[in-house]
Order: C-alpha cells, then sequence, then structure tokens
C-alpha cells in the first residue's frame, strides 16, 4: 500500500540565543509548539500524537523529558514519542513523525526539538564528562585535514563558508548570530581552535527549539496554509570505527542519499534541487557534504563554494537561514534544516526566500559522522523531474 | 584473570535551570518562608504550573500563599536514607494538601525516624531551614505538634535562575577483556583481539567483532607491536568546564600500530607539539617503569592507552608512510 502523502502545514521557531533565561525549558519547547500550531492554524485538540528528539540527556541532565514535557506539550491522553540520533536526531525526529503520518495511523502530527544548552556544558557531555575531552571540533578537524589534502582546496574556502552564512542569517531573525561585520578577515584571524578550524568556524552553543506540525494529503488540503509536500527521506546509520572506514565521505552519508534522490526520482540532485539546508557546524563540512551527498563530484564541491553557487542567488544556494554556524540548540539543529527546507518551498522563507524554490532538502548528521537523515520537501504534492 | 578493580564512574555536573515566570516566584516565595500556589481557574495548584494541566492553556502568573499547614494524603516510608535525600534518618515521602490548595505537594516529612508517626490524613506543617537557596529543598514538613515558630528573613533578588550538581555514580567490575587489555599494559604489552572471521586486530578489543558480529574470547587476544603510526592528531585548547583538570593546549593522536587494523584514538602526546606532528609519522611508545603504571583510569567506557602507563610517545625515526595507505584508518 502505498504510503499516505505527507506535509508540512505549520512551522515554529524560537529566537535562537546564548541563554533564554526568561523561561523554563518546558516554557521554551511549547513556545515553539504554539508558534506551529498558529501557522498550521491548529490548537493541540488537532494533534492525534506528539514526537520530541533531543541530543543527549547529559547536556541538560533532564532524565526522560518526554514525561516532564507532556503539559507543555499537551500530550496528556495521547501518544508522544521520543527519538535519539545524536546530532542528527532533530532530523529523525522530523521523519519518525512523518512516518506516522505515512502509515495512516495519525492525521495530524506535531513534532518537536530542542536543546538548552546553557543549562549544561555540550563540550562536557560529549566527553563523557571526564577532563580532557575531545569535544566534536576535535574529532571532526583531522578529517577536515584529509579532505582538504584529497581535494587540494584552498584554505580560504572556510572562511568564505563562515562568512556566506553569517551574512545569510542577517536576513533571519531566528538566527542566534548576528554579525553584520563579518568578514573573510575576521575569520582568518580569530583564533584557532581546532586547526585548520578557526573560532569563527564553528558553530555556536545555543538555547532554542523548533516544531513542525505535519498532516495528511486532507489534512493539508483543508489547511488553508501552503504546504510543503515531504516527498522523500532517508536514514543511514554506520559505525563510527571500523577499519575501511572513509570519515571524509561515510558510507552511509552516500546512500542516505542515494535511497532520498532514488525515492524522490531525482537523478541529477546539483539541477533538480532548488536549494539545500545542510547540517555544517564547521565552515568546511559545506564542501564535505555537497561531495558527501551527491550534490557534486568528489573533489568539486569546494568549487562550487569558491565559486559563490552556494550564495543566496547562487545557482545551488546552502544554508539560506544562516545554518549551523549562526544556531545551533544541538538537538533542534537538524529539525531546523528540515523546517527551512520547507519555508523554502513554502514560499515562506522572508528575506532569505530563494525565488521561485519548488525543491530543497533538510540535512542532518550525528555521533562521529555516522548518523545521516535527510527530507526532501517539494511545493507539489507529485513534482516532475 | 582476576578483576582489576571495581570502575567507579562518576557523570556529574552542575546544570543550571532558569525558572521561568511561575516557577521562578515559587522558589523565591520558599526562600522567603512562603509556599505560593498559582491559581488556574477557580483552583489552586500547589506545586505551582506553568499549563493548565486540563486544558493545556497557558497559566499567567498568580500565585497566592498556601499552607504552611496541610494534610497528609499519602505516603511512603524511606528507611534507608541516601547521600542525597533530605534528612540522614529514616523519613516519609508524602503526598501534601497544603491549606488553600487543591492540589498535591510531593515532600519530605520528618517524625524523628519513626514511621508510626505517620498516617494518611494526619495534619503536618512546614519548617523552613535555616539556609535557603530558592530550591524545594529550603523546607520540609513535621507533625504539626512538632512545628516550632519560625522568623524568616527575605532574601534580596528574585529567583531566576537555580543550580543543582546532578549526577549518577556506577560501579562495576571492568568486563573481563577489559581487565586482560589493562594488565597487559601494567605488563608493558598492549593486547588486541583478532577476529576469528575476517582476522582484523583490534585494539582495544571490543569482546566482539563488530564488523562480523562474533564474539571475541581471551583465545582470540594477541600481543601487537608498541610501535605505530600516527594516522590523525589533534591540539586542543581546553574548555574550563566543570571536572576539566587541563588547562594548557595539549595534544591528541590516533596511532594505528602495528599488527592492528584500527587506530588507538585519543593518545595523550604531551611533549611534541602540533608542528612536529605528521600523518605517517612512525611513533614507539617508551613505558614507564613498571612500578609507576597505573591504570585506574581505565573503566568500561573509555580509557584506552592512558598516559599513566607511558612515559611519551617518541619518533623512530623511521621514514614515513605515505598518507593514502592510511586512508582506510583515519580514526
Amino acid at each position: 500500500m502505498a504510503p499516505r502523502p505527507c506535509a508540512v502545514i505549520g512551522v515554529g521557531q524560537t529566537k535562537y540565543k546564548r541563554r533564554r533565561d526568561d523561561v523554563t525549558l518546558d516554557g521554551l519547547v511549547r513556545e515553539a509548539a504554539l508558534r506551529a500550531l498558529e501557522d498550521a492554524g491548529a490548537t493541540f485538540d488537532d494533534i492525534d500524537a506528539i514526537v520530541i528528539g533531543k541530543a543527549p540527556d547529559a547536556l541538560e541532565g533532564v532524565m526522560m523529558p518526554l514525561l516532564s514535557l507532556c503539559d507543555a506539550l499537551g500530550a496528556i491522553g495521547k501518544p508522544i514519542h521520543r527519538v535519539h540520533t545524536a546530532g542528527s536526531v532533530g532530523a529523525s525526529t522530523a521523519i519518525s513523525a512523518v512516518n506516522l503520518v505515512e502509515s495512516g495511523m495519525y492525521d495530524t502530527v506535531l513534532t518537536i526539538a530542542y536543546e538548552k544548552q546553557s543549562e549544561g556544558n555540550a563540550t562536557w557531555a560529549l566527553s563523557g564528562g571526564k577532563s580532557g575531552g575531545q569535544g566534536a571540533g576535535g574529532t571532526f578537524a583531522p578529517w577536515i585535514r584529509n579532505y582538504i589534502a584529497r581535494s587540494q582546496a584552498p584554505e580560504h574556502i572556510g572562511w568564505m563558508v563562515a562568512v556566506k552564512d553569517r551574512l545569510n542569517a542577517l536576513k533571519n531573525p531566528y538566527a542566534h548570530l548576528h554579525l553584520p561585520d563579518i568578514s573573510i578577515e575576521k575569520v582568518r584571524e580569530s583564533p584557532m581552535l581546532w586547526d585548520p578550524l578557526h573560532f569563527l568556524e564553528s558553530c555556536p552553543s545555543s538555547d532554542g527549539a523548533a516544531a513542525v506540525v505535519l498532516g495528511n494529503d486532507d489534512i493539508a488540503k483543508k489547511s488553508g496554509r501552503p504546504p510543503a509536500w515531504v516527498i522523500s527521506h532517508a536514514k543511514r546509520t554506520e559505525f563510527g570505527q571500523f577499519p575501511g572506514r572513509d570519515t571524509v565521505r561515510p558510507q552511509a552519508g552516500v546512500e542516505c542519499s542515494e535511497a532520498l534522490y532514488r525515492k524522490a526520482g531525482i537523478t541529477n540532485p546539483r539541477e533538480q534541487i532548488d536549494c539545500a539546508e545542510l547540517y555544517v557546524p564547521f565552515s568546511w563540512y559545506e564542501p564535505m557534504w555537497l561531495e558527501g551527498h551527491l550534490i557534486a563530484e568528489e573533489g568539486e564541491g569546494w568549487k562550487m563554494t569558491d565559486a559563490g553557487d552556494t550564495e543566496l542567488g547562487g545557482s545551488f544556494p546552502v544554508n539560506m537561514s544562516g545554518g549551523v554556524l549562526s544556531s545551533n540548540p544541538i538537538g533542534a539543529s537538524g529539525m531546523i534544516r528540515c523546517l527551512e527546507a520547507a519555508n523554502q518551498v513554502r514560499g515562506t522563507a522572508g528575506e532569505y526566500q530563494v525565488p521561485g524554490a519548488k525543491i530543497s532538502i533538510g540535512h542532518a548528521y550525528g555521533g562521529a559522522a555516522q548518523y545521516y537523515a535527510m527530507w526532501m520537501v517539494s511545493s507539489e504534492l507529485n513534482p516532475e523531474f | 584473570m582476576p578483576t582489576l578493580h571495581d570502575v567507579d564512574y562518576t557523570l556529574e555536573y552542575p546544570y543550571t535551570r532558569t525558572t521561568g515566570p511561575v516557577i521562578g516566584p515559587f522558589l523565591t516565595g520558599l526562600r522567603d518562608g512562603r509556599i505560593l500556589g498559582q491559581r488556574c481557574g477557580d483552583r489552586v495548584l500547589c506545586p505551582p504550573m506553568e499549563f493548565d494541566p486540563d486544558t493545556f492553556a497557558t497559566l499567567e502568573p498568580d500565585l497566592v500563599e498556601v499552607g504552611p499547614g496541610g494534610e497528609v494524603v499519602n505516603w511512603t516510608w524511606v528507611a534507608e536514607p541516601s547521600a542525597k535525600h533530605p534528612f540522614d534518618r529514616p523519613f516519609g515521602f508524602a503526598f501534601i494538601k497544603l491549606d488553600g490548595a487543591h492540589t498535591s505537594l510531593v515532600h519530605a516529612v520528618d517524625t524523628g525516624g519513626d514511621p508510626e508517626a505517620m498516617s494518611t490524613g494526619m495534619r503536618v506543617q512546614a519548617q523552613f531551614r535555616d539556609e535557603r537557596h530558592g530550591s524545594v529543598a529550603d523546607v520540609y514538613f513535621v507533625p504539626e505538634a512538632d512545628a516550632a515558630e519560625q522568623v524568616i528573613q527575605p532574601g534580596d533578588e528574585p529567583v531566576t535562575i537555580t543550580e543543582h550538581l546532578i549526577g549518577l555514580r556506577i560501579t562495576e567490575p571492568l568486563y573481563p577483556h577489559r581487565a586482560r587489555f589493562a594488565q597487559g599494559l601494567l605488563d608493558g604489552k598492549i593486547i588486541g583481539q583478532r577476529s576469528p572471521v575476517t582476522g582484523k586486530v583490534y585494539v582495544p578489543g571490543r569482546g566482539y567483532d563488530n564488523m562480523s558480529r562474533v564474539l571475541m574470547s581471551e583465545s582470540d587476544e594477541v600481543e601487537v607491536s608498541d610501535v605505530g603510526t600516527v594516522v590523525a592528531f589533534t591540539e586542543l585548547n581546553p574548555v574550563q568546564y566543570y571536572g576539566q583538570t587541563e588547562t594548557e593546549p595539549y595534544v591528541r593522536c590516533s596511532i594505528l600500530f602495528d599488527g592492528t587494523d584500527q587506530p588507538v584514538i585519543g593518545i595523550d602526546i604531551r611533549d611534541m607539539t602540533v608542528d612536529e606532528m605528521r600523518v605517517g609519522m612512525r611513533m614507539r611508545c617508551i613505558w614507564r617503569d613498571p612500578e609507576e603504571r597505573s591504570v585506574t583510569d581505565i573503566d568500561n567506557r573509555y580509557g584506552n592507552i592512558p598516559e599513566t602507563v607511558y612515559a611519551r610517545f617518541e619518533p623512530t625515526g623511521e621514514p614515513d608512510i605515505p598518507a593514502d595507505e592510511l586512508k582506510e584508518h583515519s580514526w
């Protein structure tokens, strides 16, 4: 039986910032949920099931938040699920919610992902609570150097991504970082954190939540709001460490995108997709994912960045909203990518709208670049390629 | 092989909580010696809630004093208090419906250690601690007849953020293969496990080959060389988080030991700078003297080759291994 069509009918975000000191964690999560409901023209009464996601519990020290969030999310008397796939969780959560609609089990599902990072310390958590941890940047830096060595990319590519995403963020009122005077020089001269990554080539630590209301085709047609049809989605996983693992171009990432494109009928992602929100917490991951997700040929991703193709106004805009480099409430970051991809095809992306965008992708990765989750959204239910 | 040591693994962090518009005034009240409930329609909720539990509507902050007396509606007895409990002698946890409230607060009742003094329907009264921080632990309850008169001096600023040392502690024996690996390090040997299916050698072994999904045991263990090749390295500027003891930049590297198929990650390099490191560089382990070796940092999750067993790693001077030969071993 064919899956029931599923569309994004409402989205909600909080303003991302270093510390949201005016609300509780519950209040923060609810803020995004209420905005998504408002956008969908719905209330909690219209919701059949709730799916939440966040990164490891150690980030805030709240165990099983699905229990304590029931009131805030109107979940009493309804099913609530929690998804957990490290940094990719926001996108995995959105996809898990899509599955619930596609299966025909539920008509309307509310999905929310969040992190209130100011309540703990992510580097502490990612170090297993031990001194001398390596953190995310310290783990990814050698792989980035391998990418640079392999692709012969010039060093300014990372700086360009850092500037481009921050300039995009200036158009996004929800973005955490608004750095109007960002420049190549500023990035290059910011402190070196993990060679080759400078401070300004790294994501911030944010408090924030993102929510999406999904409906089946009947609900979407009735809602009166422009839908973003979820025409394809895929998740893939691999071990973090094994002999033969290509950490620059992980096989699970390649297979995830192959599955995504195959299901949608995409044969030429670069041409047939209008724009993408890719999970780029460190500047160099833009060219790495352009290649690792088959948008560019191997060794050619950095040339797209260098040529300005990935800028807003370029031939393949990436991270129009400012991306993870501008806002990173870890657990929510993947859902923000999915949500912003939906904004583009709904025509609701405001100042960072790609004119006429019809097909867009949202993407996230997590763990030691070992979990992948991607979705493709379209302004039409059955787009032709 | 005897168990080397029990692992005492503690994960603990001083988390903060932003208290928001309803919980903040509640905690401020406790610090100031008053218990507040939140109006919700014609009811008063204590503990206060931010959202109507029936309609899910947002409740505008509207707090009213309740208690300090109340009635136990249900209770249980804690016969053996733990370190984190509010009393060091046996006590009751009770649902307490405070005078003026329509819902029950779960809190601790001190009867001097006597369970016979607890009963459903009993009257209790709040007592405030001398040191208060804007926390639910600022208050506790006693049987009404035992309550003392208190004069509480209010604090200054409202409570908007609280801090809580939250953690968990696990004590468990080292897994047998981890114990053998750790014993090897004490003996100046690096012990790996060879997959009975693929022949690939993993250091340290996990007790199973995750690629072939077979168990690996003592009979699959092999001693490998303490000379290897650097396959990745990073210089780290330590983030000064809770429990961080590092203060200066340090180098962590991954070394593929000769005769193995997967690098050991996170090796601590103290006496070389990042400028002296190269992918492909050949390195040798210089062990500490046997009596100076320690493996207490090894638990079942972390600690591959801790710096407590070696004095340093030093270049062998051999020619580098070309990077493309290491492509399969970048982590």
